[in-house]
Formats: structure tokens, C-alpha cells, sequence
């Protein structure tokens, strides 16, 4: 039966060549456009660490002063980053399975003098835990130990690029690499990768490339390694050296803790509501309300408003595009059903039920629908490759299977939506009215 | 013109004629949000910053060399650089300073009156003489930096002089007079850090987008205060804003870089020039403004089809009737009107709907995503231009029609 709907609407699409193009193009180019703006808002919406984005959790401290709140306009924000103080003494809980404070310094890494003349590179300090915590892909090697974590040793991560820059691209796992005047042994390299944000590092540039190199967090103090981001505070104190900003009231560092399940989730609040407790009792945390916080990735990105005002009104008007292409097509299709009238009511005084005419003609529409899909799809990967050149992270826009799906479901959607009403039109005209006429 | 047998006929087909009404009624409001999304996205693109940023080089030097550990030695490479910078050919002024535009964030500060006043943020920026010449500012009262202003090293002796933004003389002293006053540095809960700092100069705009959630910094962005200073340590290196004749930037670099190299060779030297910065920063709004535009151009003609193919339908739907008529004594004139007519109605029926939905849209986008309220302007240019898209869209089927010939209606299929 199928076979044969399909045959007769093929039939009926080839006897109007030009108006089947313009419904099938029209729904391509609502296809297209929806799409390709689905999957740009997709870019900042999807899971970003699938199967965990709701056990990986950021850590806040509201350390701030008894004035005012971290955020005038916003009061029920804590200060978005952390002290280093606070910083250590989290590190002793043993609730989360994974966890790392973390932050961000500017190096030279001296190349071999033949190979290259030095450069600076984002170093991101962190503990072991953090390339499993956010599932950093490794193409040689792996993350450090933890006793290079509790030492620490002098090891590296370095990512693809800063390999094939220093060593040719080649397998660097167990040689030297020198960050300022020091060498690091290293134990990874992390193979190309580009997601859309840098879900570690959401509070500044989170659209900005992972960085390049690596090393354990644990060098802080011994190498007074300059922070280069932001630290602010609300006491005046004096920062003339490296120990008094340890040991300052600056925010600075990011926190995050792994927790699988609620009891752990549960223990890991409690203990840190407990610690912040003790803590005003020793005279810090001068708010009045002691406030402490675990927030998933998901809570963060809509927190801190990341998806771009501009990206979501592409969506929305793309869709309501994509509903005009529709309403667009059921006018035509109307007609043209319409216009076949005599035909049908012929088909049914011979015998055919309403519903062999109703499922004809809404594969026919269905048969636009799909085709407009498939042309839509073609469409958007060209329109997504223009919008890649204007997206911060552009490399990671793509159609994946998730979007493919959508863009099908939209077409067919979109074919039924403009189907339903001309078919069953069609289908209810009497048999024998038009045979009366004629 | 009668208009009781369009209506009748169109009675006869409401569907179809509320689809057309349905599908005018999108087109315009969405139409309507589009532009005026891209009225506020072009705007913000083309607000004047105050600066030649079209001719603006930034230039950041990085040094490895222990060397630039020594305060000394950045003192002496800011001189030497500035000195051989200047005598480039196509250069038309350069300094030395920590204010990098277009990069959504910068330096600010709490400031107020000596005399008491309120505490104001504002961005605040050190440079060497020469920086009002190299942004471009148009000065209006008062004067620039002079050689000598900057004293000795970077930054020990702390500035005492400054030259500010109208906008930031307006928020201090309300009544004018600025020149002359003098503003402190003041700590959140408003108590007075550091020495005064007198006002020398009043520059007419300052525009530098500060803070990736630019709510928290409303006000900030307009607000610049320049000090005079050497700027550089080990650790940021030394950075340079040269403003160049126009056409001449991707020259100046080659020898900038040879230049600063020959200065002190414990470095690394990058560029980047202002128009790349800015059309950077401006990325995503440009964006929107190329979609939107493209939508409205897709959406328009989409529409037109709609018009075009449904009109003809029903014209050849209806060509024995139309016949008739002529057999009837009506002229080619008449049907012509009668689908423009018909059509006229439709579109305007579509148009009043689509108002509503162009006001609903957007009261949906503003409490959602953007703050660009309506203006109704807009409205009246989509209507007009939605009743020329359908008038243009029934031309032919209408045409059609009334070429129908009157010896049709006595065929008989």
C-alpha cells in the first residue's frame, strides 16, 4: 500500500515540476535556517559532560566582607572565585572522589632554540583529578600521579599543538619541556580538542581555547606562580609579598569537587556549611549569613547568562520562519489538492475508502516534507560553515546525530503540519457529487 | 467598486484566505522584530569610540629576558621604542600604555571629588605623553600630557595630573568647571586612597566595552581617565598603542617589530590592529545583523510565493466563473480589480493581525532575551512594504484573469 502511495505521489509531484520545487524548496530553506540555529544554541545548551553534569560541582565561599555583597546588583550571589586559604583547607575533605582548586598563569616555554624562539602559554594549575573530573581526552601518556600532586614533582600536561610546536608532534611523554627557567618532565599529551566552552573555566572567557600546558597545582607556593586573572578582595591588606596574598582575604581560584551520588553530595554540603561555620568562629566570613554553595555546569551557564541574547533570538525567529514556510505550503497544497477534485471523487465512486485518499495524499506531503529535509540539511552545513567563521568556537559547530535527528523531526513535522488539513479536505469530498457535474 | 461580491466569493473560500492572513500575519511580525534587532545591533557597532580605531596598531612586547626584571631597563626600552617608533615612516604618534581597547574589560577604579562628592567607577588607564594624539581624542577644554609629565620611572612616583572623558568631568562636577579640580582614588565604602589628582584636560568621548556581562558595568564603558605614566613590568612586558596614516599599518609593523627587536632582542613582539580587535568584538553582532537580513529577504519572497501560487490556483479554480462575468458584460478591468481587490483585503486583514503579533513578539523577546523595545515606525515601514509585496505577488495570476476569454463560459468542462 505504501509502494503504491508512493508511486502516485511521485506521479502527481512530477506533473508540476516547478510549483513541487518551489514547496520543496520553501521547506528547505525553513529546514535550513531552523536547523542551523537549533544546533548554534545547541553549542552552549548540550551536556557537556555527559552522564555526569549533575556530579560535578563548583565550590563557593561567601568569604566577603560584612558591608556589602560580593555583587551589588545581585545580592544572591557569593564571590564567584575562592582563597587560597580556604582553598588548602578544602583539599583535606575526603568526601569528593575527585577534586581540584585551580587557576591560570602565563609562562615562556623555551622551545630548542632551533626549533622555535620562545612564546607564552596559558599554564592551568590543578591537581590530577582535574583531567578525569572534565574528561580531557589524552593522546600519549596520561594524567600525573598523585604523589607528583602531593610532592610535587615537576611533571606536564601539554595539549596537541603546544607538542607539535616544541616537539615536532612526535611522542614527548618522558622528555623536558622549559617553562620559564625550569624544566618539566612530560607525562601527557592531551590530543586535539575543542569544545564549545572550557566548562572549568567559567567565570572569564569560557568560549576560549583549553589551555596549553598543564602542571600541578601544588607549585603555587614553592614557585610563587603569578596568578594571571582576576583576584579581588574587600579588605584593604598589605600584598607586598607572595605569602601575604596567600594568606589574604583575594579571591582567586576556582574549586570543583566530584560527588556520584546524593549521600555524598549531602555529606559534602553539610562538611562544608561546617567548616565555613568554623571559620567565622575564628573571626572570617564577616557576612551575616554564613552561605556556602555547590553549583553543576548547567546552573553556572545559565547563572552567568553565557548563551548570547543574539543566539537565542536566531532560534526563535528561525523557527516562526520555519512555521511561515508551513502555513506557506498548506496554502499550495490546498490548491492543488483542491484542483484534483474530479480525479478523487472518480477514485472513491470506484471504490476507494476516505482513508486509502486521506494516506495518498499525506504521503505526498510527507514525500515534500522529507525531501525539503534532506535539501535542508545540505543547505545548513553550508549556512553553518558561514555562522563557524563568526562563533568564537567555531570549530565545534557541527551537526551531530542529536541535530540530524531534530532537522528530521522538523521536516517531517513540518510535512504533516501542512498535510493534514488539505488531505482530509480532499478526502471528504462525496463520490458522486463530481460525477453529477462532470 | 463594489466590495460585497469579493467578500461573498472569498466567504466561499475562508481557508485558503485565512491561511494568506495567517502567514501575512508572521511575515510582519517577524519582519518587524528582525529590523529592529538589526537597528540596535548597528547601532552599537557604529557607536563612535572617540579613538582613530581604524588606524590604531596595538603592540604587545613579552620578555623573557631577566633583564626587564630591572625597572630600569623597561624605563629605558619604553624611551628607545617610543623614540624609534616615532620616525617611522607612516606613524603618526605612539605611547607607551596599559589600555587595551576593544577587549571587553581593562582597568577601573573607584574615584570622587576632593571636595566630597560621590564615589563613581570609571576605567583608568597610565600612558605616556603622547596619548591623545595617538587615540585621536578631541579634546575640549583644557590641555594634553606635555614631555616631562611622566616623570621619571614607571609608575614610582605616582601621577599626579589627568585627563578625562566628559562623561566622567560631567559625573564629578555636574556644574562644570572641572579643569583645574582635583579627584582621589576612593576604596568601596568611599574612604580616600592616595594622593589627589588634578584635572588638566576634558576629551569629548570615551568608549571601551567593559566586562563580558555588561549589566554589572553600565557606565563604565563611557567613563575614561588617563594618567601619565611609563607602563610595563616583567611580567605584562611593555604595550604600545601607534597610530598610523591610513593604509600604511601592515608596513609599519614589519619595521615596529625590526626596531624593537634591535631595542633589546629578550622579547617577543605581537600585533594587533584595531580594526581586527574591533570587528572581533563585533563578531556576533554582525552576525545577527547578516541572518536577520537574510531572514527578512527569504521570508518576503517565501511569502510572495504563498500570494503568487495561491492566487493563481484560485484563478484557474475559478476561470469559468470569471468567464461568466465577462460574458456577463464585465471588462478585463473589472476582474483585474476584483483579485486586486480581493487581494488588498487579505493582505490588510493579514496586516492588523500581524501588527498584534509583531507588538506580542516582541513584548516575548524583551522579557526574555533582549531589551529592544518596538518602535512603531517599523511597523508602518513592514506594513508598506507587505502591501507592495502582495500587490507585486497578484500582478500576474491577476493578469491571468483577466485574460481569461468571455467564450469560455460556455465550455463545458
Amino acid at each position: 500500500m505504501l509502494t503504491y502511495n508512493l508511486k502516485i505521489a511521485l506521479k502527481s509531484l512530477r506533473r508540476n515540476p516547478v510549483l513541487t520545487a518551489l514547496l520543496i524548496g520553501a521547506i528547505a530553506l525553513g529546514i535550513c535556517v531552523s536547523t542551523s540555529f537549533v544546533t548554534l544554541r545547541h553549542l552552549y545548551t548540550q551536556d557537556f559532560l555527559p552522564g555526569k553534569s549533575d556530579e560535578v560541582f563548583y565550590v563557593q565561599l561567601d568569604t566577603w566582607g560584612a558591608e556589602r555583597p560580593f555583587n551589588e546588583d545581585r545580592p544572591e550571589l557569593l564571590p564567584d572565585l575562592m582563597t587560597y586559604r580556604d582553598a588548602r583547607n578544602l583539599m583535606q575533605s575526603k568526601i569528593p572522589v575527585r577534586q581540584s582548586p585551580m587557576y591560570i598563569t602565563q609562562y615562556f616555554v623555551h622551545p630548542d632554540p632551533k626549533m622555535a624562539r620562545p612564546f607564552q602559554a596559558n599554564v592551568r594549575l590543578a591537581t590530577s583529578d582535574f583531567f578525569e573530573m572534565f574528561r580531557l581526552p589524552f593522546r600519549y601518556g596520561g594524567p600525573w600521579t598523585k604523589a607528583a600532586d602531593a610532592k610535587p614533582e615537576a611533571v606536564a600536561v601539554i595539549d596537541h599543538e603546544t607538542n607539535e610546536k616544541v616537539f615536532g608532534g612526535e611522542n614527548s611523554v618522558g622528555k623536558t619541556i622549559r617553562l620559564e627557567e625550569r624544566y618539566f618532565r612530560v607525562v601527557g599529551v592531551l590530543a586535539p580538542f575543542r569544545p564549545a566552552l572550557r566548562v572549568w573555566e567559567l567565570n572569564r572567557n569560557p568560549t576560549g581555547p583549553p589551555e596549553p600546558v598543564y602542571i600541578p597545582f601544588n607549585f603555587t607556593q614553592p614557585l610563587e606562580v603569578p596568578l594571571a586573572g582576576n583576584a579581588s578582595s574587600w579588605k584593604q591588606e598589605t600584598l607586598d609579598t607572595y605569602e601575604q596574598f596567600l594568606n589574604s582575604e583575594m579571591v582567586w581560584l576556582q574549586y570543583w569537587v566530584e560527588l556520584p551520588d546524593e549521600a555524598s553530595q549531602r555529606a559534602y554540603k553539610e562538611w562544608l556549611d561546617h567548616y565555613a561555620r568554623d571559620q567565622k568562629k575564628l573571626g572570617r566570613f564577616p557576612r551575616p549569613v554564613v552561605r556556602t554553595s555547590l553549583s553543576t555546569i548547567p546552573q553556572i551557564i545559565e547563572r552567568n547568562k553565557f548563551i548570547p541574547e543574539s543566539v537565542t533570538t536566531m532560534s526563535i525567529v528561525s523557527l516562526l520562519f520555519l512555521v511561515v514556510c508551513s502555513v506557506n505550503l498548506i496554502g499550495i497544497l490546498l490548491g492543488k489538492f483542491l484542483a484534483r477534485v474530479p480525479e478523487v471523487s472518480v477514485r472513491r465512486a470506484l471504490g476507494a475508502s476516505r482513508a486509502q485518499i486521506f494516506w495518498q495524499h499525506v504521503v505526498e506531503c510527507e514525500l515534500i516534507g522529507v525531501a525539503g529535509g534532506a535539501l535542508g540539511i545540505l543547505l545548513s552545513l553550508g549556512l553553518l560553515e558561514v555562522l563557524a567563521k563568526f562563533v568564537h568556537s567555531g570549530e565545534a559547530l557541527r551537526l551531530d546525530g542529536e541535530m540530524l535527528l531534530v532537522a528530521g523531526f522538523l521536516s517531517l513535522v513540518a510535512g504533516l503540519v501542512a498535510g493534514v488539513y488539505p488531505a482530509w479536505r480532499v478526502c471528504s469530498v462525496p463520490p458522486a457529487m463530481q460525477l453529477k457535474v462532470q | 467598486m463594489n466590495i460585497g461580491p469579493i467578500v461573498r466569493a472569498m466567504n466561499q473560500n475562508r481557508t485558503r484566505v485565512l491561511l494568506i492572513v495567517l502567514e501575512i500575519a508572521l511575515t510582519l511580525a517577524i519582519v518587524t522584530n528582525c529590523v529592529n534587532v538589526i537597528i540596535a545591533e548597528r547601532e552599537r557597532i557604529n557607536r563612535p569610540s572617540g579613538f582613530d580605531d581604524a588606524n590604531l596598531l596595538f603592540v604587545r612586547t613579552r620578555p623573557f629576558s631577566p633583564e626587564f626584571r630591572e625597572s630600569a631597563t623597561i624605563d629605558v626600552t619604553s624611551d628607545a621604542d617610543r623614540r624609534s617608533i616615532a620616525s617611522i615612516p607612516g606613524v603618526k604618534a605612539v605611547a607607551n600604555t596599559n589600555f587595551m581597547l576593544w577587549e571587553g574589560g581593562g582597568s577601573s577604579g573607584g574615584w570622587k571629588p576632593v571636595d566630597g562628592g560621590q564615589r563613581q567607577v570609571t576605567q583608568q588607564y597610565y600612558a605616556t605623553t603622547d596619548i591623545a594624539q595617538t587615540l585621536g581624542l578631541r579634546m575640549l577644554e583644557g590641555r594634553t600630557f606635555r614631555e616631562g609629565d611622566h616623570g621619571v620611572g614607571t609608575q614610582p612616583d605616582p601621577a599626579n595630573i589627568a585627563i578625562v572623558s566628559k562623561t566622567v568631568a560631567d559625573a564629578f562636577f555636574p556644574n562644570g568647571g572641572a579643569i583645574g579640580k582635583a579627584i582621589t582614588r576612593a576604596s568601596d565604602s568611599g574612604e580616600t586612597v592616595g594622593d589627589p589628582v588634578t584635572i588638566v584636560g576634558v576629551y569629548e568621548t570615551f568608549f571601551n566595552p567593559y566586562g563580558y556581562n555588561p549589566d554589572t558595568w553600565r557606565g563604565v564603558a563611557d567613563r575614561g581617565i588617563f594618567m601619565p605614566a611609563r607602563v610595563g613590568n616583567y611580567r605584562t612586558g611593555l604595550r604600545y598603542l601607534i597610530r598610523t596614516e591610513p593604509g600604511t599599518m601592515t608596513s609599519v609593523m614589519a619595521e615596529v617589530e625590526k626596531r624593537m627587536i634591535a631595542n633589546h632582542a629578550g622579547r617577543v613582539v605581537e600585533f594587533e590592529p584595531t580594526p581586527e580587535k574591533k570587528a572581533r568584538w563585533f563578531s556576533s553582532a554582525r552576525l545577527t545583523v547578516g541572518v536577520m537580513s537574510g531572514l527578512i529577504i527569504a521570508l518576503v519572497f517565501v511569502t510572495g510565493l504563498g500570494i503568487l501560487g495561491i492566487t493563481a490556483l484560485s484563478v484557474s479554480e475559478r476561470t469559468k466563473q470569471i468567464g461568466t462575468r465577462r460574458a456577463l458584460g464585465a471588462t478585463r478591468a473589472d476582474i483585474l480589480k476584483h483579485f486586486l481587490m480581493e487581494n488588498w483585503l487579505v493582505t490588510t486583514a493579514g496586516l492588523l493581525l500581524g501588527v498584534i503579533g509583531a507588538y506580542a513578539l516582541n513584548v516575548y523577546l524583551v522579557s526574555h532575551v533582549s531589551d529592544v523595545k518596538m518602535q512603531w515606525q517599523l511597523v508602518a515601514g513592514g506594513m508598506v512594504l507587505l502591501w507592495i509585496n502582495g500587490l507585486l505577488s497578484t500582478i500576474p495570476p491577476a493578469l491571468r484573469a483577466a485574460n481569461v476569454p468571455p467564450s469560455i463560459a460556455t465550455r463545458s468542462v
